[in-house]
């Protein structure tokens, strides 16, 4: 077990993007391993707004989005992808359903989290403004990862929800 | 020699939170085939030790544990055998019957129970059999075990990949992470509030977890608290603290960062005893390093 600690000064980070980005896999590397060696055919749909309503009204989640990508898969059960609303941006999931509509997989396949609210807001951040000297270290683009209070997944549950109340009203019934 | 094989990463939404899982060292075949046993590990957590739902052993065991003996799984009771050393070292200041309080702060819905939680219960009244198996409360109480069994998840992901020969792992849970491996890896600390500079971490081959209150304010006594108690004053912990702990596992990292939050540098020989580190920063004194790593 090793450990060091530093404080970097957030004057020399300023122009570096104060975001912690990750993309774990494609649309279609899930699909492939949620379903492998199976065809998946989309049957993309609009929900239409009788649907969204039902769906909203069952799970207490908004349907922001009445477009739904989904595609059936020849084996049995469907692929859907999605995006939820973090706390700053859109995160891309890929959830995975058996012939019955219950969940096989769910993937993130990109996340996104802010190095701190106080680095996102732009009063703090112009604080700094003029006091940059020298050049802006690389820091940011060699951290692996954020160590904080946990952030909560809530935004994602809440999605899969909305998703499996779409799968109900508006897959199953057809 | 590193080989040239490629670095896989994916995430899940479990524990509550996002888990990412990191693999160097595999073919790309393997590292999928790893990173699935990793998730149904922590998987395994999560529906054992789930505070809320309704048929993990943590509810079997709030809903009767004080009238009958009941049997868990080997992980749960490993958990609780770990939270009662810790509960021991820090003279309680991690507790795992804390549930009661956080449940009348309204941050845990009320479990189902026999009977109503007595006031005077703590740690001491959880007793685990002899047998690895099977645990009583020897008053009603709650117990909530959601800070110490994230960073048990995160152990036993690690294993589990360990056992298919990867070079380098990370697993992060919400920021609860551990990583294996020869190389450093750098995390930044995540601060509830402003602060003039970006706090990192260089690791290696160590488990790091953070804490602070910010994240479920509520008004206590006319202050802005978290969701940290402080089990000898039975108030909560000012949500403007900060802690992360280093150590060998990420279960001693997750739970000894509750009772850093509530001692501060008091918290030293604890720390000691279990060979972790802490960087401890609130307000008014910034930042402080808490224990060293024995040479």
């Amino acid at each position: 077990m090793r450990a060091a600690f530093s404080l970097v000064p957030f004057a020399t980070l300023a122009l570096v993007e104060p975001a912690h980005a990750v993309v774990y896999m494609s649309l279609e590397q899930a699909q492939t391993m949620m379903f492998p060696g199976a065809t998946l055919t989309p049957d993309f749909r609009m929900l239409s707004k009788e649907q969204a309503g039902a769906i909203e009204k069952a799970v207490g989640v908004a349907v922001r989005n009445r477009d739904l990508k989904i595609w059936r898969v020849s084996t049995g059960g469907w692929f859907i992808a999605d995006q939820v609303v973090g706390k700053h941006e859109y995160i891309p999931i890929a959830l995975g359903l058996d012939a019955g509509g219950a969940v096989m997989a769910v993937e993130i396949l990109e996340y996104r989290e802010a190095y701190g609210d106080q680095v996102r807001n732009p009063a703090w951040r112009g604080q700094f403004t003029g006091k940059r000297h020298g050049a802006a270290p690389t820091l940011t683009k060699d951290i692996q990862n954020i160590s904080g209070a946990t952030l909560s997944s809530r935004h994602i549950t809440d999605g899969i929800k909305r998703l499996l109340a779409t799968y109900a009203l508006a897959i199953a019934q057809d | 020699m590193r080989s040239p094989l490629p670095r896989i990463e994916r995430a899940r939404p479990l524990l509550g939170t996002t888990v990412s899982i990191r693999v160097e060292g595999l073919a790309e075949d393997k590292a999928h085939r790893a990173i699935d046993a990793a998730f149904a590990e922590i998987a395994l957590v999560h529906g054992l030790m789930s505070f809320q739902e309704q048929d993990s052993d943590i509810s079997r065991l709030n809903y009767d544990a004080c009238d009958r003996t009941i049997e868990v799984h080997p992980a749960t009771f490993e958990v609780l055998h770990w939270a009662g050393r810790i509960a021991e070292a820090s003279a309680g200041a991690f507790d795992v019957t804390v549930a009661p309080k956080l449940v009348a702060w309204d941050l845990l819905p009320a479990p189902r129970c026999r009977r109503q939680p007595d006031p005077a219960a703590c740690w001491r009244d959880v007793e685990l059999g002899d047998d690895c198996s099977s645990v009583r409360f020897r008053r009603p109480l709650w117990i909530d075990v959601s800070g110490i069994a994230k960073g048990y998840a995160v152990d036993r992901a690690i294993e589990c990949i360990a056992h298919f020969g990867a070079q380098q792992v990370c697993v992060n849970a919400g920021g609860d992470l551990r990583v294996i491996g020869p190389d450093e890896e750098r995390i930044a600390l995540q601060l509830p509030m402003p602060a003039d500079a970006l706090p990192v971490l260089n690791i290696q081959d160590a488990a790091v977890a953070s804490s602070s209150g910010h994240r479920t304010p509520h008004l206590f006594d006319g202050k802005i608290c978290g969701s940290h108690v402080d089990t000898h004053r039975g108030t909560p912990v000012s949500a403007n603290r900060f802690a992360s702990v280093v150590a060998e596992t990420c279960l001693l990292a997750d739970a000894l960062t509750k009772p850093v939050l509530a001692l501060g540098s008091e918290s030293e020989d604890m720390l000691r005893a279990f060979g972790a580190i802490a960087y401890f920063h609130d307000p008014a004194s910034g930042w402080r390093q808490i224990a060293a790593i024995s040479p």
